[in-house]
Order: C-alpha cells, then structure tokens, then sequence
C-alpha cells in the first residue's frame, strides 16, 4: 500500500485535469491492470514495471546506534508513468516521473527530518530499471546486487543515509499471491510484496559526522494502475516485524465518514505459515490522538490494531517513538500525512496515516 | 582750543610720521624726496599743491596703497613700508578713515550700509552697526535716510554720507582728498563746516589734500607740495 | 572676512542685475540639465535592461548559453549536472517565439530542475481549489500548457485558460494559457512550458539552448567554472547574470558616453559663460573693490567674495539643473525611448529611476563650474592696484600692450597631445581632454585672435563709427575675448559636430549605395526564428521578375562572453571573391590552399584585434560536433551596420561547414522591365504565412532611406544639445555686451558733447557687434574644426570602431557665419539704443 505516491499522482493529475486539456491525457495510453493469479518472478519483479501507471520501492524501518536511542527511517522511491504524450520524440519527454522520499525520525530532533528528490526519467541522470532494483535518481540510488542485498543512498540537508539490506526472509507475496485489492473494483488492485525482517548494517550521516547504524527493515514493492477508489479519503497502513520472525502488515481505506471503506493485510508466522486478511478482519482503533501544532491535523498516534484471526482475534497497541511525526510536504507540491516509527508489543515498526489533514483524492 | 594746534611738543609722539619720502613716477619724473612729515593727535593739516603735484600720491603712500622709493612712514609707531599687504589693510581698516573728490560710494548699498562698511570689515554685527551708521547719518543731517540709496542724492549729500563714513569706525587719522573738488561753492563751505567740525569732535587727525585755498585755512598748519618736500604756508 | 559684508555686497549685486545673474545660473542649470538628464536616461534603460535580463534568466547561480541561436547539444547536459561543485542543473529550451504579432521568449524548462535552480520561472497554476497553491514542482507537465508573464498576458489581451498559438523557427503550437509567472517581474514577454514539448513542438530536436546551474553550498565558483568549461562544447559558453549585462551595457556603453560627454560640454559652455558674467561683473566692479580694499579689505577677500557670488550661482544654477534634468529625462523617456533615439534597447520603455549620488554629482559638477568660471575673475579683482583702480572704469590693460601667447599656446599643444593618447578602458577619454583643452586654449587665445583678425581691417579707411569700434576692440580685446567665450565655446563644439556628423552621414550615404547593389532585399526580422526553409528558397526562385536571387545566413555569433555578439554573415560570393559585395578596405590577403576564408569587418577589427592574415578560431556549429572550425581573415571592410563587430564568409563554405540549410536574408536583382511593387508582393505571397509576417521586405531605395532616417534620428539628441549650447552662448553674448555697454555709458556721453550723432553711436555699437561676431566665428569655426579631427580621428574610432572620410558642411558654415554676426551685431544695436537713451544726467552719476 503506499501513499505519497498516490498524493503525486493525484498533483498530476489534478495539474492535468485543471487545465482542461482537450488532448486526453492519456488519450491514446492503454495502462495494464493488475491481475490476479500473476507469477512473481525473481529478480525481475526486484525490477521496475514502467507499463504500469506507478510504483514504489519503499523501506521502512528502525535504526540502533552505537550510545544513542533509535531511530526511525524511511527510504522510498517512486516511479509514475503520466501516460501523456508518449509520441514525443524529445528526449525530456517525461515518459517515467520518478521521484524519492527519505526522512529519519530522530526523538532527539522532536520532528522528521526529511529530503526529496524528483526527475523525469532520462539522460542517465534518472532511471528505473527493469530486471532488477536500479533506479537512479540524480544522486541517489537504490539497487540490488547479485548477493541479494539491497542498497540505498539518499540524504541531503541535515542528513544523509548509506544503508545496506540484507533479506533473512523470502518475499512476502500480500493479498492473494501478490494481488491485494484496494476497493470493491476487481481493477481497484495492486501487485505487492514486501519483505520483512531485512538485515540493515550501514552509515547514517548527521550533521556531517558519519555514525555506523544497524537494525532492522520492511521493503513494500508495490505496482498498479488503478489504486484508489474515488470514495476514498484517506488511509492507515503499518508494517510490522515481530521478534520472533513473525510479520504483519495490515490497512484500511477510509470513507468520508472516517469509516472503513475497505481493509486488507497479512500475517506471516515466524513458522512461515500465511494469513491473509480481508476487509472485515481489520480495526484500527484510536486510543490517543495528537493534534500537529504546524498543521492543526488530527492523528490518532496510538492505535490498537485488531486483526480477525482463525484462531481468534489478536490485538497490538501501537505506540509511537515519538508524536510529531507529522511530514507537511505541501511545500514541494505533496500532502500533509504522518509516517512514523512505532512500538508493538514484541515488535516494531511503521504506521502511515493520510487524509487527517484534506481529503486525499485521485 | 586753538593753542593745541601748535607744533608736537618733544615728549609726545606724534601719531604720524613721515621721513625722508622719496616718489618718482614710472616715466622717471620726480614727485618729491625728502618729504617730512609728522601730525600729532588731534591736529588738522592741510596741504596744498598743483594738479600733478603728487597730493593724492602722498596720501595713497601714508595709506599704503602705494610703495615710496625711499623713506619710511609709521602710523601709531608702526612702519607702514614694513608691513605686508594684509598688514596695511589692517591697520588702514582700524585707524584711517577715507574722503574722496569722487565720493566713492557704493550705488547698490544703502546709505546706512555704505556708513556701516568700515564696523562691518571690522566684524562688528549687522544690526548694531548699522545703528549706529544710523546716528552718524543723522549727525551729518540726513536723519530717516538710512534706506536711501546713493542715486537719490545730491552731490554735497553723496560727501555727506562719505563723510560719516569716514567717521563711523573711530579712525585715528582721516585722509581727505580734494573733499569738495566735486561740489559747488556755497556746498563746498557747508561740507567744509561739517568736515572740520565733525573730524574735530571726535578728535581725530586729518591730513587733507586739496589745491583749494578756502578748503586749507580750516586746517591748523598749512602746507605746500613740492618736489623738495612740504613748505609751510 | 566678515559675512554681512558678502552678503550686503553680494544681495546688493543680485538686487542690481538679476537678469545677469539668472543668465549666469541658468546657463549653469542648462549644462547640469543636459548632463543629469541623459545620465538619468542611460541609467533607467540600463536598469531596465538588466532586470529583463533577469526576467529571462530566472535566478541562476550560473548559466551555460549557446553561442548561437539553434543551440548546443543536449547531451551537455547531463555532463554539467554531474560537474563536482554543481547541486543542481536545469536545462532549458530557449527560443525567440511569437503569437499574433507579439513577441515572446519562450522558455521550455524541466519544472522539477527548475523548482530547486531557477524558482521564479515556475508557474501557478490558475485553479481555484486551495490545493493549487501547493502544486508547483509539477504544474504545466502538461504538454498544452503555457504560462506567461503578467506582461505578455497583457500584450496578448488574453487571459488563463484561453488558447494561443505559438509560432517559432516557423513551427506553431497551439497552448493552453495554465497560469502566470507570479515569480517574472519587469516588462518581459516570457512564457514558460514544458521542455519536451518546446523542443518537440517549436524547437530543434536533440538541440538546447541553455542550462542553469545550481552551485553546490560552499562550492568555490573559480573551481566549478573551470569544471564546467572543461566539459564546454565551443557552440556553449559560460554566462552570469553579470556579463548578461555587461553586454548590453557594452553595447551602447560607447554611445552613453558619448552623449554624456556631450551633455558635459553644455556645461562647459556654462562654465565659460560662468566666467564672462563674472569678469564683466568684476570688471564693472573694479572701483567698488578698490574702494573696499582703500576701507580696509583684504586681498583674500575680496577673491572670498567673488568666488562665494560664483559659488551662490553655481548652487542656484546646479539645484534647478537637476530639477531640469529630471523633467528633461521624464520627457526624453516618453518622447524618444531609452535609448535617446539611438536604436539600442528596443521595444522597453523604461521607469525613470531617480539617483540621488548622481544628482549631487551634477550639482556638485555645476557648482564646481560656476566657481571654477569666477576664478580668474575674482584673481583679477583681488590683484588691481587700489589706487589706480578707484580711479578707472572697467578693463584696466594698456591698449599698448600685447596679449600673452604662452598659456593658450600651451593648452592648444597640450590639446593636441592628448588627442594622440590612446584609449582608456575603451573609451576615449583622452580624446574628450584633449576637446575640453582645445577649447581652453581657444578661448585664453581670444585676445590674440581678436588682434590679429582685426589687424586688416587697420590698414582700411572706414567711416568714422566703424574706425571708433576697430579702435574700442583693438584697446581692449580683453572685453571683447570676455563677451566671445560663452559664443566661441558653443560655436566650436556645434561645428565640430556637424562636420562629424556630416562626413559620417556622406561615408554612411556613400556605404548604403555600396552595401546593397541589389533592387529588393529580404531580411528575416526574428532571426532563426522563422528562417526561409530550402522549399521557402525554391518557391522565391520561381517567383517571375527575378532575375537572380541570393540568400544569405545572418546570425548573432558570440566570441567573448563579456562582448555582445558579432554578426556572422554566410553570403554568396562568387569563387571567395567578395568585392562587389562587401566595400573592402586595405588590401586583400591570398587565402592559403585549403583554408576556409572570412572578411572582417571594421569595427570586428577594432574590438577583437583581428588583421588581415591571421587565423581565428570561431564557435560556429559544425556538422562534425565538438570541433571549432579555424578560419582565415582574408580581408577587412567598412561597416557601419553591425557596431558590435560583423564577420563575412561564402554561403557555400558555411552550408558545407554546418549543413545549416535555413536562410535569413535574400538579394534580389530584379529581370529588366520587372515590376519591383508586383515582385515584392509576390516575394511575400511566396512565404509561409507565420513567416511573411516577420520579413521585412524592401528596395534599397528604401533601406537607404530608413538608414540614414535612423542615422539622423539617434543624431537629434546631439542636435538638440547643440542648438541649446549655443543658444546659451548666444544669450551670454547679448548679455555681456549690452552690460559693457552701459557701462560705456559714461563714454558715449562724451562722444554725444562733443558732437557724435545719436545715429553715429549706434552704428558704431552695431559695428563693434558685428566685428565681434566675426571674430567669434572666425574662432568658433577653426576651434570647431580642430575639435572635429578629434571627434573623427580620435573618438569615433575609439569608441564607435569606424572610420570615416571628412565632408565640410560648407553651406552650414555659411548660415552659421551669417546668423551669428547679425545676431551679435543685433544685440549690439539694442544694447547701444537703450544706452544713448539713458539720461545724461544719469550718465554722469554713473562713477563706475
């Protein structure tokens, strides 16, 4: 499931929409929609899927440094296809936009730290490739190399990360094989995996002094090209990873209303059996809420997350590592959401929360 | 009164002195040489001479406005040939008064201005001396004509107003040249009356230039100009 | 010295001849006028520039342009992103476009390089949800899209959402107006949109104009340029916002001065008129300042008091000259442009920006005049001999003694020495000193001159008024050098320029007639923008009429990025052979076997330092990429055209070089017995219709007709400061005469008792004018003369780079000659009638 790409999509398309364009957009654009019963294949599903209208590569998890507390990061990047005009011999035509997102989430700092890239496809200077993780995008990367690892170099500003990602898991294929639903719509679908427990070992630069930084991550690989429902307002999505190797992700889309307009997820026991969740196996049940001083949103920050299990239902309360993790991305055209580093008993790691601010849509 | 117009006795010393003069003009001619005088204060002399004689040369030579060829003359014990330019103007700024055949005043000044010219070289503050111009103006009988300008007056008010002029500072020594050279008879005597008069209240030395017989027998010692030097009349 | 007496003697002065006084200061105030306002003019249009340059360029730390406008490579792009020091780089797309008539520049930009390099050039999307304002970074992705600035929005009466068609290199595009540049100020047409659809749609494929550069923090800009020229292709070059505008300063920079200059010499002519209103007022006061000196004035200040009435002049005349300046630079601006009808900075009109430090310059400058115009009288005042000088009126010289001939002999070599001094940081600054000291030494050599061109007439029998005059002018030069020098001054500085005019006009004339030998002549006004394609060629070719047509390739060129561009000029010649095409000047060189030969012109001489001989390197776009071509100059010619330097080569050459097939300028002979109106119409038919609307198309009878109508019109400004120069010096003659004239008063009443005839005296005066008013021209027209060598020799080659050959304007010299002579003679009358007239009663009075 993921999120600011969904709030980009939704700033072309809206930058399109707005201008009336009497040459449809993507007028003579036939995007692939996603299917169910698709075979995974490794490592080329690693790769981009530049067909589809987006995707993301998207890491989250926690940091341990050597004398200090931990903190949260997130690596993140986008790729969108905007379908419009593909005739256009010039090589900047913006075929492939893609764009990244990385931010730590330090309780030292009080508030995300954060940076961004954002290049149209091209020159060398940004690509996604297929085959296998490479995706450039100016002068940050993330790529996989032969040995299976993944590799991220991202930062700017105030901080910079070097990470590596070693996977001590197979994928994870979420939904149904990989197909995970997002609405009534059979088309209203993605093709995701993710896979848990990455082993994380690298540098984390801050203030130009480089720390070694270890710990644990969660990769999301996600494409589609019809994601959202246009009922939807809004979402919650975490990913968890458990110390006993088990790993749960789980969502809900939200109505109007705030109500559950559709929910999904899956658990992996650390015995590697799979549960998958359909809608009504999900509750997100507010327990504290904090209201952001930048933007007056309302986030419910701690979070008891019910899942309906054969067995029974199990509950985890969600606690963040800290509350401002608030990202106000208005300035360079995105939303206003809160993506943070959580607790769960036994376990940790990240709970994202949009549509708290406006109503997000597509 | 007329017992002091005397020759200076040998204890006092007189306030101009002039000794061994020597003028030529620059085709060579000689004006005079030799030429003594010495004025004491208060006193009144006249010296006659013809047109040409070197009359108004002397009196350029005893303000400074002119170099001897030899001699040496000292106003108030200071020797005018040894000063500089701005030394001679000084000193003819504080002890000489002025009066001119021509008048000379200025047309575009008023005439309390043109009285108060010498107070305010002097640096006296405008209002003042202008009132003071204003007094004088009045004691030469031209009262309540302090606005007036030289173009609105006659001849014998133009020497009137120079003679005020003259006065205004409290000079110790007054030069005149041929001081009714420029008037009719009947003014000349009424100019010459209030010349001598006014010179003698404020009792200060003249040292008057004229070819005119009627204008020297104000004076107390009388003499003539010639190229020997000064001969009593 | 006391201060009641300067101001009771310097009130008195000004309550007794105001009018004299006024003419002193206004003559002051019309110099600084003159200077302050063409300072303001040049600067507002400067400025104006510069901030459009600005609107242009965004705000980018450095710029890497193309030197031509097809543009460089694209793939230079990723190379200057990757350059060590460089956070960031932003290609763009940078084309001379227009919709309907209105000229636009184009930039298509990458929205998500330009939203970190170049902000300001992002648009806002016209919508009218809140979320609009947080969608920059990808607004106008849309390849329909385009945003203009508020002031193109205007040009074009359109507004957001309405469709306008873009033309350029005669493509069209069809656009959607997105939104505005809130971040664009001044008075730039720019529109912004997407880069892939500019080049797709309007641009060249796999060309770019330019990139902006975003530096690193802290990067070391010595280190990152020298990065990124290392990885320069010659078609590209390094700009900064800074040599942006040194170039258009360079531009006109030699035509700014130069009017400076001009306006400068109005106030010199203030300056010596400065000074004959004071000798004349001390002269006349000569018997006051005696009397003050025989009251007991120093010396000091008596010179205290006449440079203090100089400097109360100088203050007066200096305040309303920078009131009159800005009111003449508010007027200028609306009637005649930023340039003052120069023709440099088209299509602005530029806000009047008022500079304080400048106006106190100017006053200071006329002050400074006006003072520096009392010197030599106040010396005067304060050197007479009291004594002697209560005695007399007015100019006290023995007519006996001869005037000096040392001090204006040495201005006058001193002049001429300067004028063989070379230029000062390109410009002719020496040229102007060695002006100023000619006309110094001209005027201290009045006296001289007045002897000696009075000397024939001695020798005449004349009739007795006539004898009277010689005589008065002959005993006194000095008076008649102080009346002159207002008049000498002026008149000199108009001759020298028009005869600098007019051998420029006739070599410009005489260039026309050899520059265009053809009947009609074809020019492409937006350059590249909408050049004639081979299909465009063809059809003209089949055009009936025609008996030959040759095409040309114009192009701006640049060779230094401190230099506005040459014109490179790609002409047909006939086997390299270009006589009859370009007037040569000097001799040709053979051209080596194998060498590809260019002509320079005059002025690409001047500027670059090329001769015939050498071998230049020239970043033109080769076919081969990445490679300078050298070239070999084979010969110079005249151009008064291209001021910023033009370089000719063979068509044939060029299109092999380049492979550049497209065509900006054609020549056309017309069949004989062709009707030139029909084939002109049908030139035009025969064009693509977004291209017949930006040619201009013309006989050459008409092309030399619009020249030398643009050559007059940027020459008007320096009529005009002329003509008011000499008016001052005219007013200064009638001013000075008539108060030496009443001054004589005295004189012309003796001359009446002893039994001269009213009508005699003024004849006499009448005389003296026009005597005087010979000498004045006589001396105005020869200093004029010396100082137009200076002008042709020395600073139109200096500053402009030309040459040109010497015409004398002799019919001018006529009508100038006889206008002032009637002129000082008719002054002169009046003075004499109003004198003779004065009651003698009052003549008498008059002491001094």
């Amino acid at each position: 499931m993921h999120r600011r790409v969904i709030a980009m999509l939704g700033v072309v398309a809206a930058a399109i929409a707005g201008m009336g364009s009497a040459r449809g957009l993507s007028g003579g654009v036939q995007f692939p929609s996603v299917q169910p019963g698709r075979m995974f294949q490794f490592p080329a599903d690693h790769g981009a899927h530049p067909e589809f209208r987006n995707e993301w590569w998207y890491i989250t998890g926690w940091l341990n440094r050597p004398n200090a507390s931990p903190v949260g990061f997130q690596v993140t990047f986008f790729r969108i296809r905007p379908g419009f005009e593909e005739d256009n011999p010039s090589a900047f035509a913006a075929r492939q936009i893609l764009f990244a997102h990385a931010a730590i989430s330090d309780p030292a700092a009080g508030k995300l730290l954060h940076a961004e890239r954002i290049y149209r496809a091209g020159f060398g200077l940004a690509r996604a490739a297929t085959g296998d993780t490479d995706v450039v995008i100016g002068d940050w990367r993330l790529t996989r190399s032969p040995d299976g690892k993944f590799h991220a170099q991202a930062g700017g500003g105030d901080f910079a990360l070097d990470l590596s990602f070693a996977p001590t898991q197979p994928p994870l294929l979420e939904g149904e094989s990989g197909y995970s639903q997002k609405g009534p719509k059979p088309d209203e679908a993605s093709d995701y995996y993710s896979i848990p427990h990455l082993n994380v070992s690298g540098t984390l630069m801050r203030n130009g002094l480089p720390q070694a930084v270890s710990g644990s991550a969660w990769l999301d690989r996600e494409w589609s090209s019809d994601y959202l429902d246009p009922r939807a307002t809004g979402w919650d999505w975490t990913g968890l990873n458990f110390d006993d190797g088990s790993a749960l992700m789980a969502f809900r889309i939200r109505g109007a209303k705030q109500e559950n307009f559709w929910a999904g997820g899956t658990l992996r026991d650390s015995d590697g059996t799979v549960h998958a969740f359909g809608p009504g196996d999900v509750t997100f049940l507010p327990v504290r809420r904090w209201q952001s001083p930048q933007t007056g949103a309302d986030y419910p920050v701690e979070t008891v997350l019910r899942v309906h299990l054969p067995a029974g239902d199990r509950e985890w309360r969600l606690t963040p590592l800290f509350d401002n993790q608030e990202y106000d991305a208005r300035r360079t055209g995105g939303p206003v959401y809160w993506e943070g580093a959580v607790r769960a008993p036994g376990g940790s790691g990240y709970l994202e929360m949009t549509g708290y601010f406006h109503p997000l849509k597509m | 009164m007329m017992d002091r117009m005397v020759a200076p006795g040998p204890d006092i010393k007189p306030l101009l002195c002039v000794r061994g003069l020597r003028k030529t003009v620059p085709g060579g001619r000689v004006l005079f040489t030799g030429l003594e005088l010495a004025v004491a204060r208060g006193e009144f002399v006249a010296i006659m001479g013809e047109s040409g004689a070197g009359k108004s040369t002397l009196l350029n030579l005893i303000a400074g406005l002119d170099a001897a060829d030899a001699g040496e003359i000292s106003i108030q014990g200071h020797a005018v040939e040894k000063l500089d330019d701005d030394g001679r103007t000084e000193l003819r700024r504080r002890t000489l008064g002025c009066v001119f055949q021509a008048f000379h005043l200025l047309p575009h000044l008023n005439l309390a201005q043109n009285v108060a010219l010498p107070l305010a070289l002097q640096d006296s503050a405008g209002s003042a001396a202008l009132e003071k111009a204003g007094r004088m103006l009045a004691d030469v009988g031209l009262q309540d004509r302090d606005h007036d300008y030289p173009r609105d007056l006659s001849g014998g008010e133009l020497q009137r107003v120079a003679i005020a002029r003259a006065l205004v500072h409290g000079p110790s020594i007054i030069l005149a040249d041929e001081p009714t050279g420029n008037l009719d008879p009947e003014t000349a005597e009424r100019i010459l009356e209030l010349f001598s008069s006014r010179v003698r209240r404020s009792g200060a030395s003249v040292v008057l230039v004229t070819h005119s017989p009627i204008a020297a027998a104000v004076a107390g010692r009388k003499y003539l100009l010639r190229t020997s030097g000064l001969i009593a009349a | 010295m006391n201060r009641t007496v300067l101001n009771w003697i310097g009130t008195a002065e000004l309550r007794a001849h105001p009018g004299r006084i006024l003419l002193t200061a206004s003559a002051i105030a019309i110099g600084v006028g003159l200077g302050f306002a063409v300072h303001l003019v040049n600067a507002s249009a400067l400025n104006e520039f510069s901030r459009g340059v600005q609107a242009v360029n965004g705000d980018a730390d450095l710029q890497v342009h193309s030197v031509t406008p097809r543009g460089f490579d694209e793939n230079l792009y990723p190379k200057l992103a990757r350059v060590a020091g460089i956070a960031d780089a932003s290609p763009v797309i940078e084309l001379a476009a227009q919709s309907g008539d209105v000229p636009i520049t184009l930039l298509g930009i990458d929205f998500f390089r330009a939203a970190t390099v170049t902000p300001v050039l992002l648009g806002r999307l016209a919508l009218n949800s809140s979320a609009a304002d947080s969608l920059s970074g990808t607004d106008g992705l849309s390849p329909d899209s385009i945003f203009l600035s508020r002031t193109a929005l205007a040009a074009l009466h359109k507004g957001t959402g309405d469709r306008i068609e873009v033309e350029s290199g005669g493509k069209h595009a069809l656009l959607e107006i997105a939104g505005t540049l809130p971040g664009v100020s001044g008075d730039e047409n720019l529109a912004v949109a997407d880069i892939a659809a500019a080049q797709w749609r309007l641009g060249t494929q796999g060309f770019i104009q330019r990139v902006d550069l975003k530096l690193a923090d802290g990067a070391d800009l010595g280190r990152v340029r020298a990065g990124v020229q290392s990885v320069l292709s010659p078609d590209a070059e390094i700009v900064t916002r800074q040599n942006a505008e040194t170039r258009a300063g360079t531009l006109s920079r030699a035509y700014r001065i130069n009017l400076d200059m001009l306006a400068l010499m109005a106030l010199l002519t203030g300056a010596f008129l400065a000074y004959s209103a004071q000798a004349l007022s001390v002269a006349r006061r000569h018997g006051q300042f005696a009397l003050m000196r025989v009251l007991g004035m120093r010396r000091q200040s008596v010179l205290t008091e006449v440079l203090f009435e100089g400097a109360a002049i100088g203050i007066a005349g200096g305040a309303a000259g920078v009131f009159l300046g800005w009111g003449l630079a508010a007027a200028a601006l609306r009637l005649l442009g930023g340039d003052l009808g120069g023709g440099y900075f088209s299509g602005t009109r530029p806000e009047l920006v008022f500079d304080p430090a400048a106006a106190v310059r100017f006053f200071v400058l006329g002050l400074f005049c006006a003072v520096a115009g009392s010197v030599l009288p106040a010396r005067a005042a304060a050197r007479a001999e009291p004594a002697i000088a209560i005695k007399q009126v007015g100019d006290p010289a023995d007519p006996r003694k001869r005037p000096g001939a040392v001090l204006p002999l040495v201005l006058l070599l001193a002049g001429g020495a300067a004028a063989l001094a070379p230029p000062i940081n390109d410009l002719p600054l020496f040229g102007y000193l060695s002006i100023a000291l000619l006309l110094a030494g001209g005027i201290a050599a009045m006296p001289l001159i007045a002897r000696v061109l009075l000397a024939p007439f001695r020798a005449l029998r004349l009739p007795a008024p006539v004898d009277l005059a010689l005589k008065h002018l002959w005993g006194a030069p000095g008076q008649a050098a102080i009346a002159l020098c207002g008049m000498v001054a002026s008149t000199s500085l108009m001759i020298a320029m028009a005869v600098m005019i007019w051998s420029f006009r006739n070599s410009v004339d005489a260039w026309l007639v050899q520059v265009l030998p053809s009947d009609i002549y074809l020019r492409v006004d937006s350059g590249d923008g909408d050049a004639l394609t081979l299909e465009a060629q063809q059809r003209l070719r089949e055009i009936r009429g025609i008996a030959e047509i040759r095409f040309r390739k114009n192009m701006p060129l640049w060779l230094s990025p401190e230099r506005p561009a040459v014109d490179w000029m790609a002409t047909q010649m006939n086997g390299h052979d270009p006589s009859g095409i370009l007037p040569l000047i000097g001799k040709t060189v053979a051209v080596p076997a194998g060498a590809i030969p260019v002509w320079i012109s005059e002025p690409a001489h001047w500027i670059y330092g090329y001769t015939p001989g050498q071998w230049i390197s020239v970043p033109l776009a080769v076919q081969k990429r990445g490679q300078a071509r050298k070239f070999f100059i084979a010969g110079e010619w005249r151009d008064y055209g291209r001021q910023q330097g033009a370089i000719a080569m063979d068509l044939g050459d060029y299109t092999a070089l380049t492979g550049d097939q497209l065509r900006t300028d054609a020549a056309i002979d017309l069949a004989p017995g062709a009707d030139e109106a029909r084939v002109m119409a049908d030139v035009r038919a025969a064009l693509p219709p977004a291209t017949s609307r930006n040619v201009t198309i013309a006989d050459s009878r008409a092309i030399r007709a619009v020249s030398l109508r643009i050559f007059d019109r940027s020459f008007a400004v320096t009529y005009l400061l002329e003509g008011i120069a000499i008016l001052v010096g005219l007013a200064g003659v009638a001013a000075t005469f008539s108060s030496q004239t009443l001054a004589r008063s005295k004189e012309f009443g003796m001359l009446r008792h002893v039994g001269v005839m009213r009508r005699q005296i003024i004849a006499m005066l009448a005389a003296e004018g026009a005597l005087l008013g010979i000498v004045g021209v006589a001396a105005g027209i020869g200093l004029g003369l010396a100082i137009s060598q200076v002008l042709i020799q020395v600073i139109n080659p200096q500053s402009f780079h030309w040459t040109m050959d010497i015409r004398l304007p002799l019919p001018l010299f006529v009508f100038v000659a006889v206008a002032l002579i009637a002129a000082s003679a008719g002054t002169a009358l009046i003075a004499g009638r109003k004198a003779v007239s004065r009651e003698s009663i009052l003549a008498v009075r008059e002491d001094w």
